[in-house]
């Protein structure tokens, strides 16, 4: 507890300050879960719809979730350096596997009579998407991105390996200098940011999924 | 307003031995309640989907004022259809108001401009709008969530109304219940109503016109009265029960069983009276009830005839050749 109540470790003039490593864990975590759903959004939208896909697809975001973490990004420094860019692409690789998947089971969840209901209305095409099927599909949608965000806060610990600081800084660093109260302390944080980012999509995907009996019993 | 006609309609799927529905033609005039009824599997909802062109036909066209459906744009065209099907047709999703404004929405129409015609349309179908506009569908009795349907399906004021079963799914008091709601929306609103039942007595409690289906063939049309009175054949009778006496009674006009006058000139016969359009059950009842052999039948101020208990059990015996003086539509009241 000493480190973590040290008022030197949460001075934010200093680089691997709390605060500072805290804003590069978040942002770490945020462009990867945010670049992982660009492109995972329009990859399960396809195989949604083309089900001959579904197979081949997700065999390659498994075999992509397989790869090592300290292996990937070590491999990439000599592509992309000592940069954030290096922690960034695995970790964008690993949340492909359960976006896609989960956010295909979502659509698919949707009750056809609803799809069809909305086709009997005159909904286009388009109006189906926007105003049935992902309204519907975005409380389960969510919950996939729990998993993957509390996943990608863990894995951006090890960022430290390339020289890309985080939370999992503090660690290290502990272990380095055998320093037990900095390792706490840094499994702390990450534990907490884990949680509270946990904690914040549930209250989204409750909000979302007013209405739906059946997701907010399973968000429990 | 509207008609729907059907020409040589038919639909067969593909990998299916035999049509779904196979060659049938009628029309609902405007303003119609027609019900579609048949066993399971008989074509009348796959004849019903045909119109909004859920489903296209294989063969024949439907026109609707005399355009056929199918040079049409389908989005186009089932935008100005109202659409109720039973149980989980709300979205959950969307809050009571914002099911109601679906089709007026996408017709783009904002939220401000709907919130008085969205409160219309619930006081229309019986719910109060402060209590229920904003609530959400699992927050309501499969009745309400039936009455927020039908109030969608009415939202846009189409002319035309297709209901597959909407009550299929309720208990025998709430059925009732939205049957008279829409009995008396209909009166209000005189809209063509086609209405899938595989329920005999819906049908007949609810229909203007009555299309008996069998195997995707039209067996018959007709009022209630026509087909307990004339049954096409086997099929229809034993389907209307026209064998049943408590239904023949239920349906049969009065005038089935009118005879002549006694006591006639300046002598009438007195006692109880009864209006022309009374079903002969109406005639029973009061007969039983007054303890009285017969009773005058009033048509227009007039009086038409009488009514014996003699004359409703030779009715009910020989339904076919007797009821053909009827005019009652077979509905009481």
């Amino acid at each position: 507890m000493k480190f973590l109540l040290d008022p030197t470790n949460w001075d934010t003039s200093i680089p691997n300050s709390i605060p500072n490593l805290f804003l590069a864990h978040l942002s770490l975590t945020l462009i990867s879960v945010a670049v992982g759903l660009l492109i995972a959004f329009p990859i399960a939208l396809l195989v949604a719809r083309f089900r001959p896909l579904y197979a081949p697809v997700t065999t390659f975001a498994s075999v992509l979730y397989t790869i090592p973490s300290i292996a990937a990004m070590v491999l990439l420094i000599p592509l992309t350096g000592l940069e954030a860019t290096t922690v960034i692409i695995p970790l964008v690789a690993y949340t492909q596997i359960v976006l896609i998947r989960n956010i295909v089971a979502a659509i698919r969840a949707v009750d056809p009579a609803l799809v069809e209901v909305g086709r009997a209305m005159g909904m286009s095409a388009a109006q189906i998407q926007t105003k049935v099927v992902l309204p519907l599909a975005l409380p389960v949608i969510i919950a996939g991105l729990r998993v993957v965000v509390v996943t990608t806060i863990g894995i951006a610990s090890i960022s430290f390996v390339v020289g890309v600081p985080s939370l999992g800084t503090l660690v290290f660093q502990g272990q380095t200098f055998a320093y037990n109260d900095e390792i706490v302390a840094g499994a702390i944080l990450i534990t907490a940011l884990a949680v509270g980012a946990d904690l914040l999509l549930l209250g989204v995907q409750r909000l979302l999924g007013r209405g739906q009996a059946t997701t907010l019993a399973s968000a429990g | 307003m509207a008609t729907i006609e059907f020409q040589h309609v038919t639909r067969i799927y593909p990998d299916a031995a035999t049509p779904a529905v196979d060659d049938v033609s009628f029309t609902v005039p405007e303003g119609v309640l027609c019900m579609l009824v048949g066993t399971s599997g008989s074509g009348k909802t796959t004849l019903l989907r045909m119109v909004n062109r859920l489903i296209d036909p294989t063969a024949g066209q439907i026109l609707i004022d005399g355009v056929p459906t199918t040079t049409q744009d389908p989005i186009a065209l089932r935008r100005g259809i109202g659409y109720v099907i039973q149980q989980v047709g709300l979205f959950p999703h969307m809050t009571v108001e914002e099911n109601v404004r679906v089709v007026p929405s996408i017709l783009g129409k904002s939220a401000r401009e709907m919130r008085g015609r969205v409160d219309e349309l619930l006081t229309l179908v019986g719910l109060d709008p402060d209590q229920y506009r904003a609530r959400y569908p699992r927050q309501l009795s499969g009745g309400q969530q039936q009455r927020v349907g039908l109030a969608r399906a009415l939202a846009a004021d189409p002319d035309i109304l297709l209901m597959d079963e909407p009550f299929g799914a309720l208990d025998a008091i709430t059925r009732e219940r939205l049957q008279d709601e829409l009995l008396r929306i209909q009166r209000e609103l005189r809209k063509t109503v086609l209405f899938v039942s595989h329920d005999v007595a819906e049908a007949f409690r609810l229909g203007d016109q009555v299309v008996v289906m069998h195997d995707g063939k039209l067996v018959q049309v007709g009022t209630p009265v026509d087909l307990i009175s004339h049954p096409a054949d086997d099929f229809v009778r034993q389907l209307v029960g026209a064998d049943s006496t408590l239904r023949q009674l239920e349906y049969l006009p009065v005038t089935a069983a009118l005879e002549p006058q006694d006591g006639v000139g300046a002598f009438p016969l007195s006692g109880e009276t009864l209006p022309a359009d009374s079903t002969l059950l109406t005639a029973l009842l009061l007969l039983l009830k007054t303890n009285a052999d017969k009773a005058l039948v009033i048509d227009h101020g007039e009086t038409s005839g009488q009514v014996s208990l003699n004359g409703i059990y030779r009715a009910v015996r020989t339904p076919s050749e007797s009821a053909t003086a009827g005019t009652a539509t077979g509905k009481q009241g």
